[in-house]
C-alpha cells in the first residue's frame, strides 16, 4: 500500500490514517494527496501535487509540516510549550522540562511527540527523551527537536 | 543601446523623468489560512508595524520591523507571504475564480500562484509552470508552508503547454521579462535593447501557446516587471491585432497604458492597461485580456 510509510508514523502519534490512501500518489520517494478533480488531469510527470505529505528516506518517513497540521487537529499525542520555547524551538533547538506547559497523550520516552505553541499552532515533531514532568530536573531536555518549522528558511540557504 | 542616459531618454520620450525609488517591503495576507485582523495584531506585538496598502485588498507595507517579516513563526506558518505591492495586482485583475482552472505560467517562485489559490479558497484547479527546477524546489517550499492544496506544478516551457491537453478558464501569463532598476540595482549595467526584443518575442511567442488552451469566456491577465513599451504596450497592440484578443477594461493601480511610443500609434484600447511607474511600488504592466466576440462565437462552432 502506497500510504503505509505514512500508516505507520501516524500510529506512533497514536493517530489512525487520516487521510484516504486512493488519493496519495508518490514520485521518486515523496507523497503528495491530491483531490479527484486533480487525479483525474495529473500527468506522471509532475514536479508537485496536491498536499505534499512528506517523503521517505532511506527507508524513514519524514513528515510534511502539511500533514503534522493535519494530525495535530485530529488528537496526535502532542506537548503545548511556552513562547520562549516556541521561538527556540523553531530556530532548531530542543525543548528543556521547564518550556512544557501541557502534556496531551501518553508521552513515552523516545516516542515521537508534536510540539504545539499557546495557540495551538504545530510548530514541528521531536522525541521525548527525558521525563517531561519532572520539575525537580526543569533544565533537562525534554524533547529532542527532529523537524521544526524553522526549515522553511533553512531550505532557501 | 544601453546604459543609464539611454534608457533615462527613452522614457522621457514616453513621458516619465526617472527618479530613485526606495522600495518598502509589503506583505500579502493569506485569507484562507489566517484571520487579517488578528494577524496584524499578532504581528505588532512582535515590533512588526505594518500599514494596510490602500489599492490592494490584503496588501500591508512594513513601516517599520524588529524582526524580519521573514522570520516570525507566523510566516513560517503560512499566514502572509512577502510579496511587493504592485505584484499583487495582476492576480487581483481575475473575476470569480473559485473552482475554477487556471494557468499559471513562470510561476515560480509562488507569490502569485500563492494569491491565486487563497482567492480561489483552494478550490479548483492551479496548472504552474515553470522551466527552472531550481526555481521549481522554492515555488514547492513556497506551496508547502502556505497548505496550498489545488495546485499541480509540472517543470515545462510555457510554449509547450497544449501538451497537457487541458482548456483553462483563466490563465495568468506573468512572463519573463527585462525586470527594472528598481529591484537590480546593475539593471542599467546589465540590459541593452537587444535583450528587450529577445524578451518581448519570446513573451509573444507564449501569449500566442496560451490563447490555444483558454477557454471560450476565459480570461487571461497579463503581467510583466518590466517598464519597456516592447514587453509590454507593443506587445498588447500585436495581441489585439494578431491573436483575436481584446482588453478589458480593468480598475486598478496605476497609470493608462500609452498609446503612442517612441512615434508608433498602436491601438487605442491600449490605454486600458495598467503602466505602474516606480514610486510607491516597483514599476510594473498589467493587462486583462479575453477572445474578442467574432473568435469566441467561431470557437463555439
Amino acid at each position: 500500500m502506497k500510504a503505509k510509510a505514512i500508516t505507520n508514523f501516524l500510529s506512533g502519534l497514536g493517530v489512525p490514517l487520516v487521510i484516504n490512501p486512493d488519493l496519495v500518489i508518490e514520485k521518486n520517494g515523496r507523497y503528495y494527496l491530491t483531490n479527484p478533480v486533480l487525479k483525474q488531469i495529473i500527468r506522471q510527470d509532475f514536479f508537485y501535487a496536491g498536499v505534499f505529505l512528506g517523503k521517505v528516506k532511506n527507508g524513514k518517513f519524514f513528515p510534511s509540516f502539511n500533514l503534522l497540521t493535519m494530525i495535530s487537529k485530529k488528537g496526535a499525542n502532542r506537548i503545548i510549550i511556552d513562547k520562549k520555547s516556541a521561538w527556540l524551538f523553531i530556530c532548531g533547538r530542543d525543548i528543556l522540562v521547564k518550556g512544557v506547559i501541557r502534556i496531551l497523550g501518553p508521552a513515552k520516552k523516545n516516542s515521537n511527540v508534536l510540539v504545539v505553541n499557546e495557540f495551538g499552532e504545530c510548530l514541528g515533531f521531536g522525541k521525548i527523551v527525558g521525563n517531561l514532568s519532572n520539575k525537580e530536573r526543569s533544565n533537562d531536555v525534554a524533547v529532542q527537536n527532529v523537524s521544526d518549522i524553522g526549515d522553511f528558511l533553512r531550505r532557501e540557504r | 543601446m544601453s546604459g543609464r542616459e539611454f534608457f533615462q531618454k527613452r522614457y522621457e520620450q514616453i513621458g516619465w523623468k526617472l527618479k530613485e525609488v526606495n522600495l518598502k517591503q509589503a506583505i500579502r495576507v493569506n485569507q484562507t489560512y489566517s484571520k487579517e485582523k488578528n494577524l496584524v495584531n499578532r504581528l505588532s506585538g512582535l515590533g512588526l508595524h505594518l500599514e494596510k496598502i490602500p489599492f490592494l485588498n490584503n496588501g500591508y507595507w512594513v513601516l517599520e520591523s524588529r524582526v524580519s517579516a521573514g522570520a516570525t513563526a507566523e510566516y513560517l506558518l503560512g499566514y502572509y507571504s512577502i510579496q511587493e505591492a504592485a505584484a499583487q495586482i495582476p492576480v487581483s485583475l481575475f473575476s470569480n475564480l473559485k473552482g475554477k482552472k487556471v494557468l499559471d505560467v513562470a510561476a515560480a517562485p509562488g507569490g502569485k500562484t500563492v494569491q491565486l489559490s487563497d482567492l480561489m479558497e483552494n478550490t479548483g484547479v492551479i496548472i504552474a509552470l515553470d522551466v527552472d527546477k531550481r526555481r521549481l524546489n522554492a515555488l514547492g517550499n513556497h506551496l508547502e508552508r502556505c497548505h496550498v492544496a489545488n495546485t499541480v506544478v509540472y517543470l515545462l516551457d510555457a510554449r509547450q503547454v497544449s501538451t497537457l491537453k487541458l482548456k483553462f478558464d483563466r490563465i495568468l501569463l506573468d512572463v519573463p521579462c527585462s525586470g527594472n532598476f528598481v529591484t537590480d540595482k546593475n539593471w542599467f549595467k546589465n540590459r541593452t535593447l537587444k535583450d528587450i526584443e529577445r524578451n518581448a518575442k519570446l513573451q509573444r511567442e507564449i501569449l500566442t501557446k496560451a490563447i490555444d488552451c483558454l477557454a471560450d469566456q476565459g480570461e487571461i491577465v497579463y503581467s510583466t516587471c518590466s517598464l519597456e513599451p516592447e514587453e509590454n504596450e507593443v506587445n498588447m497592440d500585436w495581441a489585439v491585432k494578431h491573436l483575436d484578443l481584446q482588453i478589458q477594461e480593468v480598475d486598478c493601480y496605476g497609470n493608462e497604458g500609452l498609446t503612442s511610443v517612441f512615434g508608433k500609434q498602436l491601438d487605442s484600447s491600449v490605454r486600458l492597461c495598467k503602466r505602474i511607474w516606480p514610486g510607491e511600488t516597483q514599476g510594473f504592466f498589467v493587462c486583462k485580456l479575453r477572445r474578442s466576440k467574432k473568435d469566441e462565437s467561431k470557437g463555439n462552432y
